[in-house]
Formats: structure tokens, C-alpha cells, sequence
């Protein structure tokens, strides 16, 4: 069910890695799905023997959708290096970074289980995070905050004091009924 | 132990060459929070072992992601939460780096958020050393940890007003100046550290049961620890002194003087002796930190970042502009990527944060250590009893909080 309660993305969000020259001291690659596992291969035969980190970033308005970013450290010149992948958004899949490094096993499955990507070539790819029988990606940014069930519910007394209009977050009520509630709460007749 | 055991009854004990499943928590004990490893078992032995984790997964990134740049944080130092300030360190430095300010915080707040890095690693190992302690029946142990990690709590509660998550540093600086007494207070601390560590030491670095128990188990090679990512103390343990403090200096640690402590044993008993050294390590940062403290703002010169004092608000309008900006929809950090990382108590702490130019991260991908290390258990266990697998664990010092975030 769609939600009401979608956050408005703030920003153009198209790709803010493209926007600026490097900030960190991290070597930048972006890199085609089909060239990725080859250039691990090398980048971890020319020392980057360290995978630190594999994330995903969902960017619902561009195409490819996804950006899965790969994090390589090399342990003796301590260098970084980060490799930006695009992944398009109908049936995104990449090669798998297992057969390279044990430890991309979770953090692949971890981006399958929150985004959606399947990796190919991964032993065993299944949810780690949400339960089996989850239905949808939670980090995908269509993914809505709260479920219809906690829509439906009140929200706190308290949060209603929160900026209606800033949405902060979006609370789904009308400034209508936050007034009849104030209204009924000073124990005045709403309708009058 | 032998291999072989005579076999009790046929469901508890199989013959070898069979081996049964097992399923270990998510609710046992020694698993230090809700861990459940699917256990294929001969015996004794471990043929294989495969962790499932997810039971605390409470969606933090998501959640950070419709939070404005400071809300967003409270939510960010709950995922590691025995070393919150850490947490809160690296997503701080990251934002900073996005807005172009890190050469503009002061020196007295980068003092500060140093100090408290390390005093929460400091409390961080007396968890895991208290804990570890308990798993390995040394019950003492527990106390005189609990006790000093007490004394490190008091003094978070006294900068920022809580003890377990006190949300005290900010992007730009610090939320508050240290209070009257804080150093007192720490100087307290640091006079009784050498005498604890040294209690701590005696009941337990010599302690044969606990030898007997840790050394040669869950022994990892430089290689392993590499195709593991493991880092911080699981890395040194093997002898490779890689440690972020040194390797991408961050926040001033140039300026202080520590050694990286390392071992080339691997096993868990030299993952033991590097943390109990980096307590030490941790508290000479903090004495060297508390002498070179000076009087001085602590937090960026900068309203459109960090709101003006309350006080000047009924003074000045610009000021209440700009206090009612910050409160009400936050700053806007300029649209780019970054990937930002700390020693955190458990590891390589990192943080890749995208922005997109609004008033809320557009994503907060963190680089979980306790993930990463607590996924080489596939690898260590397989080969050792079921007793030492609860050693290998503590030995891991995996926090749940941010193994599933």
C-alpha cells in the first residue's frame, strides 16, 4: 500500500558524487557493471588487499538508478581507493566480490536485502537484515518510512507540536484536525 | 580434547562422520546480544557455523535519512551504543568535510571530541573485558570494569547530560563547554586508571584458567584478516599495525603521542592483550589531551552551522533569525560525497554520506567494524568446541547495536 508519509527528497539528488571534486583522500573510479569484478581483481592484486566497506545509494530520478560503492584499502602505502558502479533499476544485478573477499559475503547481502540488487555468483543470497517473507527494500527511497498500520494509528499529543507544514516527520494529519484536537483538549466545542 | 566421545544417547551426541545442527541463541548469554549461529556440530566439534543476524535491526540509516543533518546523529550514536561519542565523531567529521569546514573548528572542540573518543574506548573495553571476563567464569573481573566504566559514564553525563548516549558533540564543534569540575573529575579518573589496570592485569592477563582458555584459539592469519576485513584490534592482533589514528590522521591526532599496540599471534588471547594495551594507549591520549586543554570557543564561528547562544538571542535579531532557522529546518550541507573514518573501540569506524544540498543526509552508509569482524566467525569457528566458540566471540567484541543497525 502506498504511503502518505513519503518524505519529500529535499534536493535534486541526481548525482551528488558528480557535483564535486574529490572531498576525502580516496582514489574515485566510476566504473561499468561489466568491467567492475575485473578491476577488483587488479585493484586487489596491486595491493588493495583490504575490501572495507560495499553501500548502496538509490537515486530514484536518474538512470542507472543505483550507485553500489566499493571501498578497497591498501594496507601498506595506506591509500584508499572507491569505485562507483551504476546499477539500472530494472532488474539491477551485478557480479559478485565473494570469490575476491569473504568479507563482501554480508555486505552484498546486506544491499540484496535493503535495495534490491542481486549479486551473481554469491553462494548464498538471501535477506540478512529484514525477516524471509519481508516484502519490499527498505532503503530504496520509494520505500515509504512507516507502514500503514502506524499511519492509521494517532501520533503522540507531543508530536503534534512539530512544524505541520516542515514535516518533520510527516505526521499525515491535516492542520484541521490538529485545531479540533487543541480545540478538544481546552474543552471547547469544536463546532462553534 | 579428543575427537572422539563416547556417545550418550543418539540425539545429543552423533557418531562421527554424522553431524546435527544447532541452533545458538539469538538468546544465549554469552552471545552478548541477539546472535543466533546455526551450528553444525559432530560432537563436540564445530563443522560449520553460520551467524544470523537481523534481530536488532531497527533501520537507522533509513530513519537518518529523514532527519535534518543534527537530528539525525541522536539516531546515528545508538548504532554502536558502548561507544556512542564515536559514532558520533565520524558522522561529524564527514558533514564537516561536505560543508568545507574542517579547517575552521576550533582547537579546544577538536580537544574535546578527542577526549572523548578515547574515554569511550575506554569504557567500551571495560564492557568487553568486564563481559568476557563473565564468559570465561571470572566474575570478579565484572566489577572492577563496571566500576571504572561508571567513572568514564559520570564524566559523559557531566559534558553532555546523559550517561549512555549523551550527544554531546556536534557537527562544528561541541554542544557545551566542559563544566566546572569536569577536570577534577577527570583527573580523579586518570589517577586511578594505572592501579585498576594493574588489578584488571593481575586477575586476569596471568590468570592460567584464562590462558588455558584463550591462547591458540580462533587463531587468525594476516591473510584471513585481510579476506575478513577485519580491523582494529582483531588486525593488530596479527601483527599489522594499521590503526586510523595513525594511518588518516583525523580531528588532531598528530598531535599526540601513542603507540599502536600489535601482537603477531592471532589467536584470542592476543586480541586480549592489544585491547588491555590500548587502554592505556587510550588514556595517555587523555592525559596529553587534559594538559594541553586551553580556554577557547568550542565550536565553529559560524551561526548559519551552529546556532548562536541562546542567551544573545533577546539581544540580537541575527541572531534570532538565525537560531529559528537552525531549530526549525535545520542547515543545508552542499550536494557531494564522502567517506569518512575513525578507530572506533571495535575497528575501522566509517561513514559514506551523500548529500544532495538539502537539510537532511541523503544517505548515511556506515561501515560497521562489529559487522565485518563478527563475520570471520564462519571462518574461526569451524574446527574448535562449542565452549571455545563463545571465547571467539568475546574475543570479536561484537556490539549488536551496529552489526545490524
Amino acid at each position: 500500500m502506498p504511503s502518505t508519509q513519503t518524505p519529500p527528497l529535499t534536493g535534486t539528488a541526481i548525482d551528488p558524487p558528480a557535483l564535486r571534486p574529490p572531498i576525502d583522500d580516496a582514489a574515485i573510479e566510476r566504473i561499468e557493471p561489466a568491467q567492475l569484478h575485473a578491476r577488483l581483481a587488479d585493484l586487489k592484486r596491486a595491493g588493495f588487499t583490504v575490501l572495507l566497506d560495499v553501500g548502496a545509494v538509490d537515486y530514484p530520478q536518474r538512470s542507472p538508478r543505483f550507485d553500489v560503492v566499493y571501498h578497497l584499502l591498501n594496507l601498506s602505502k595506506t591509500q584508499r581507493f572507491r569505485i562507483l558502479c551504476g546499477v539500472a533499476g530494472d532488474d539491477p544485478k551485478l557480479p559478485t566480490a565473494t570469490d575476491l573477499w569473504k568479507s563482501a559475503d554480508w555486505a552484498e547481502r546486506e544491499i540484496y536485502d535493503l535495495f534490491g540488487i542481486s549479486f551473481e555468483g554469491h553462494p548464498d543470497l538471501r535477506r540478512i537484515q529484514m525477516p524471509n517473507d519481508w516484502e519490499g527494500h527498505p532503503l530504496r527511497k520509494d520505500y515509504p518510512l512507516r507502514g500503514p498500520a502506524r499511519e492509521r494509528s494517532p501520533r503522540p499529543a507531543f508530536a503534534l507540536k512539530s512544524n505541520v507544514q516542515a514535516g518533520t516527520p510527516p505526521s499525515g494529519r491535516t492542520l484541521e484536525a490538529l485545531q479540533q484536537q487543541i480545540a478538544k483538549i481546552r474543552g471547547e466545542d469544536s463546532s462553534s | 580434547m579428543s575427537m572422539t566421545t563416547t556417545p550418550l544417547t543418539p540425539e545429543i551426541v552423533s557418531q562421527e562422520g554424522n553431524s546435527m545442527v544447532l541452533s545458538m541463541g539469538p538468546q544465549h548469554p554469552s552471545t552478548h546480544g541477539v546472535l543466533q549461529i546455526m551450528l553444525e556440530i559432530s560432537g563436540e566439534n564445530i563443522v560449520k557455523a553460520e551467524p544470523e543476524i537481523g534481530y536488532l535491526h531497527t533501520g537507522i540509516e533509513k530513519t537518518a535519512e529523514n532527519l535534518f543533518w543534527t537530528q539525525a546523529q541522536t539516531v546515528i550514536e545508538r548504532m554502536d551504543y558502548l561507544a556512542p561519542s564515536s559514532n558520533a565523531y565520524c558522522y561529524c567529521l564527514a558533514v564537516e568535510q561536505l560543508l568545507g569546514v574542517t579547517d575552521r573548528i576550533p582547537e579546544r572542540a577538536q580537544q574535546i571530541r578527542v577526549l572523548q573518543a578515547e574515554l569511550t574506548r575506554v569504557a567500551s573495553h571495560c564492557v568487553w573485558l568486564g563481559t568476557h571476563g563473565i564468559d570465561l567464569g571470572a566474575l570478579s573481573a565484572f566489577f572492577y570494569c563496571f566500576d571504572m566504566r561508571e567513572k568514564v559514564l559520570d564524566l559523559q553525563e557531566a559534558a553532555g547530560g546523559a550517561r549512555m548516549h549523551p550527544n554531546y558533540l556536534r557537527v562544528g564543534g561541541v554542544q557545551a563547554d566542559l563544566p566546572s569540575g569536569f577536570m577534577e573529575q577527570l583527573d580523579e579518573l586518570i589517577a586511578m586508571f594505572p592501579g585498576r589496570m594493574r588489578d584488571l592485569r593481575g586477575l586476569l592477563q596471568a590468570n592460567p584458567i584464562l590462558q588455558d582458555r584463550l591462547i591458540d584459539v580462533g587463531i587468525m592469519s594476516q591473510e584471513e584478516a585481510q579476506e575478513w576485513s577485519i580491523t582494529g584490534p582483531g588486525l593488530r592482533a596479527t601483527g599489522i599495525a594499521y590503526d586510523v589514528r595513525r594511518a588518516f590522521p583525523y580531528g588532531g591526532y598528530q598531535n599526540y603521542e601513542f603507540d599502536i599496540p600489535t601482537r603477531v599471534e592471532g589467536d584470542s588471547y592476543a586480541r586480549f592483550l592489544v585491547r588491555l594495551d590500548e587502554m592505556e594507549q587510550s588514556m595517555r591520549i587523555v592525559q596529553q589531551v587534559r594538559n594541553a586543554l586551553r580556554p577557547g570557543p568550542i565550536a565553529i564561528d559560524d551561526t548559519k552551522i551552529m546556532p548562536p547562544p541562546k542567551e544573545t538571542i533577546a539581544l540580537s535579531m541575527e541572531a534570532l533569525i538565525h537560531h529559528f532557522k537552525i531549530m526549525t529546518e535545520g542547515f543545508r550541507v552542499p550536494p557531494g560525497d564522502v567517506y569518512q573514518a575513525v578507530e572506533g573501540p571495535r575497528g575501522e569506524l566509517g561513514y559514506y554520506v551523500v548529500s544532495d544540498g538539502g537539510n537532511r543526509p541523503y544517505r548515511v552508509r556506515t561501515r560497521p567494524p562489529s559487522m565485518y569482524n563478527l563475520q570471520a566467525l564462519k571462518g574461526l569457528a569451524p574446527g574448535n568446541l562449542i565452549a571455545d566458540l563463545v571465547v571467539i566471540i568475546g574475543s570479536l567484541d561484537p556490539v549488536f547495536g551496529e552489526v545490524d543497525r
